[in-house]
């Protein structure tokens, strides 16, 4: 079976979230890894890398996802990733 | 562009940090300017000290390189000495107590709890006896490793001793290979064991004979570009290059030195010389190293001896280690004891070296699977030294499931590892002992267990490898484990097929309590290895052969342990960490 193909230390962002993978006439949910990744010298772009544990997946090989944000992407990503948790949040207290 | 890394070694780097660490030692951690901590850790490395992860600030890991792990019995005396006065810090450890020493896989030792204020006076007692930690870390020659009774074994081709003695003296404090791109893992063996583990060094010479102008010579075949670490594991390379005993110094100065020169500086992730074999090709390592590095024709490989190793290689004819009472050329006896997970109390290493050195030894050998081996027994001494007391702990005739297993560090002390390890290990290894039976014919069962995917048990080359995980259980987030099986060296060396993930730390032993069962129940007899029985199935056979589950084992580490400031502390919120300490144990300001 393959290996993880995204490394997992304590650095890692976030080591344990639940995740789902969707296609045509399939959908399957497995633990994921999600990481925020930038180069450690004169970064130029931000790397958000997905990786869903592959032993639980049937519908999809084993793999990992990667977009590269620019610094006004990952701006506008946590603008409205605070957003979404201020109104979970508010949600939570009523 | 070089990295910050670089930069910083550009700055200092090699044996001048030795005079800063002096002048810090002198001063005292507060000494070191807070906006330059990263530099100086990076740069304190090259001199074996590693700084301890959060919450324990001030405090460092020291690293002591022994060259094959072979030391003198007054040598290993002094490490039980310095651990016992230097190596304690605030909390004891619940199985270890508050002074050890850690025997790792590359045959050094480490020491934890250390303060920058008392290194003057742990290298003069280090120094004394001549141990040093110069390079135990850091992006240069690292220990060198191979079997600590070459030349005592009776089963060898080569005694590696003396070419390992001036590869260590020619390279160490050595400014034209002070500086290399990355860390500089070499191997060489001698015997028919393997022992060696070259497959997973940087550069490996591994025991081979070639046929040159009608001689028969003993030398060996030259393999480069191994490693385990950053998911990207690696089987050291053939480069076709057969190398003499008395060339084995030209031509570990040319591999160095090519990798210094074309190594990656600019991305340290893809600096280890692994991925330049990757991206050049064996064939074009060998023929840049013949144009640049060395003078003279290197003749083409010659006949080595793998299929006779045995070392870490699963197999059911031969035992994987040291363990036990070996013979030596000379009639005397080597013993291998068992320490479970790399792991001696400072007393215990003070007395193995009183007991070594009043049966006449005169080598301690530290193995590559975390144990101790005592040379040089009498025959007619064999019986008495076989009952000594502290032979009960540290025993010869270990448990199987004690017997093989190794651990890293782990969120006791290491910035990187997820999940709580040596202490484990220990427990697992207890609670296998005492609760699942072993399979007939299995007398050593390897069982790595590593903290995250840097791999420092080498956990793809175990019968079972684990490697730290989260998963959720009840609603909570707890500690686990990947699960690999099948993994080893030997003839053809194997990385271990991943085939569990998260399974929850406390349902770890239940899965190997099944999965042996299973083993024993469908194996087609005790002459098929584990090993060998793993690799016979494929991928589903592999997930389906056991499942976890809660048994009466234990864990007392399940919750986050890297969150806390030291695993064992009564308060392990981060808030209660005394760190960092002024060097006598006060609580300094810090601005964390």
């Amino acid at each position: 079976m393959a290996d993880r193909v995204l490394k997992v230390n304590a650095f890692t962002t976030f080591d344990l979230l639940d995740g789902h993978v969707e296609g045509h006439g399939f959908t399957e949910a497995a633990f994921a890894t999600l990481n925020v990744r930038t180069a450690r010298e004169d970064p130029e772009e931000i790397t958000l890398e997905l990786e869903l544990d592959n032993t639980e997946l049937e519908s999809v090989p084993p793999h990992a996802d990667r977009v590269t944000l620019s610094a006004a992407d990952a701006r506008t990503l946590a603008s409205e990733l605070t957003d979404a948790a201020n109104r979970v949040a508010a949600a939570e207290d009523e | 562009m070089p990295t910050k890394v670089e930069r910083w070694k550009d700055e200092a780097y090699g044996m001048e940090i030795r005079d800063h660490l002096l002048q810090f030692a002198e001063e005292g951690w507060d000494a070191i300017p807070d906006d330059e901590h990263d530099a100086w850790f990076e740069r304190f490395k090259w001199w074996g000290l590693y700084h301890q992860r959060k919450g324990q600030e001030s405090y460092f890991m020291m690293r002591i390189g022994t060259p094959m792990g072979r030391m003198t019995p007054e040598q290993l005396r002094t490490v039980g000495e310095v651990a016992a006065e230097y190596a304690t810090g605030p909390v004891e450890n619940p199985e270890f107590g508050d002074a050890y020493a850690d025997f790792t896989t590359r045959q050094s030792i480490q020491l934890h709890w250390i303060t920058v204020e008392d290194i003057a006076d742990i290298w003069d007692e280090l120094e004394s006896v001549g141990l040093s930690t110069i390079q135990a870390c850091g992006d240069s020659w690292r220990n060198i490793v191979g079997s600590p009774v070459a030349g005592r074994d009776a089963d060898e081709l080569i005694d590696v001793w003396p070419i390992v003695q001036e590869l260590h003296e020619t390279f160490k404090g050595n400014d034209l290979y002070a500086n290399l791109p990355r860390k500089w893992k070499v191997a060489m063996t001698g015997d028919r064991r393997g022992s060696g583990q070259g497959d997973i060094n940087d550069l490996a010479f591994e025991p081979a004979t070639k046929v040159i102008d009608g001689d028969d010579v003993a030398g060996f075949n030259v393999n480069v570009g191994g490693g385990l670490a950053r998911k990207e594991p690696r089987f050291a390379r053939d480069i076709d290059v057969f190398c003499r005993p008395e060339n084995a110094t030209d031509v570990a100065a040319g591999l160095s030195a090519l990798f210094r020169d074309y190594g990656d500086r600019e991305d340290r992730f893809n600096a280890r010389i692994k991925f330049l074999v990757d991206e050049w090709g064996p064939e074009k390592v060998r023929s840049v190293l013949q144009e640049e590095y060395v003078d003279y024709e290197l003749p083409t490989a010659g006949e080595g001896l793998r299929d006779e190793y045995d070392y870490n290689a699963g197999r059911a004819d031969a035992a994987g280690d040291y363990i036990g009472v070996h013979e030596q050329h000379d009639g005397q006896h080597f013993v291998g004891l068992s320490v479970l997970v790399g792991r001696m109390a400072a007393d215990d290493v003070i007395e193995l070296a009183d007991l070594a050195e009043d049966y006449g030894s005169e080598m301690i050998g530290l193995t590559q699977r975390q144990n101790v081996i005592v040379g040089d027994v009498a025959d007619a001494d064999l019986d008495a030294f076989l009952a000594e007391d502290l032979l009960d702990e540290h025993s010869p005739e270990p448990h199987p499931f004690m017997r093989g297993s190794i651990a890293c560090t782990g969120t006791e002390y290491c910035s990187l590892s997820i999940v709580e390890t040596k202490n484990r290990m220990v427990r697992y290894g207890r609670w296998l002992r005492d609760n699942v039976p072993v399979p007939e014919g299995v007398e050593d069962f390897h069982i790595h267990l590593s903290g995250c995917t840097a791999s420092c048990a080498q956990p793809q080359i175990a019968d079972i490898s684990l490697r730290g995980m989260k998963t959720r259980k009840d609603g909570d987030a707890v500690e686990a484990f990947d699960v690999g099986l099948g993994g080893g060296l030997g003839e053809t060396p194997t990385f271990a097929d991943w085939v569990k993930m998260r399974v929850p730390a406390d349902e770890v032993p239940g899965y190997i309590q099944n999965l042996l069962e299973t083993y024993e129940d469908a194996r087609e007899g005790p002459a098929e290895s584990f090993r060998d029985f793993v690799a016979d199935r494929d991928e589903d056979e592999l997930a389906a052969l056991a499942e976890s589950e809660e048994t009466s084992y234990e864990d007392p580490y399940l919750g986050n342990t890297k969150m806390t400031w030291y695993p064992y502390a009564e308060d392990e919120d981060m808030s209660a960490s005394p760190a960092p300490t002024d060097g006598q144990g006060n609580s300094l300001p810090s601005d964390d």
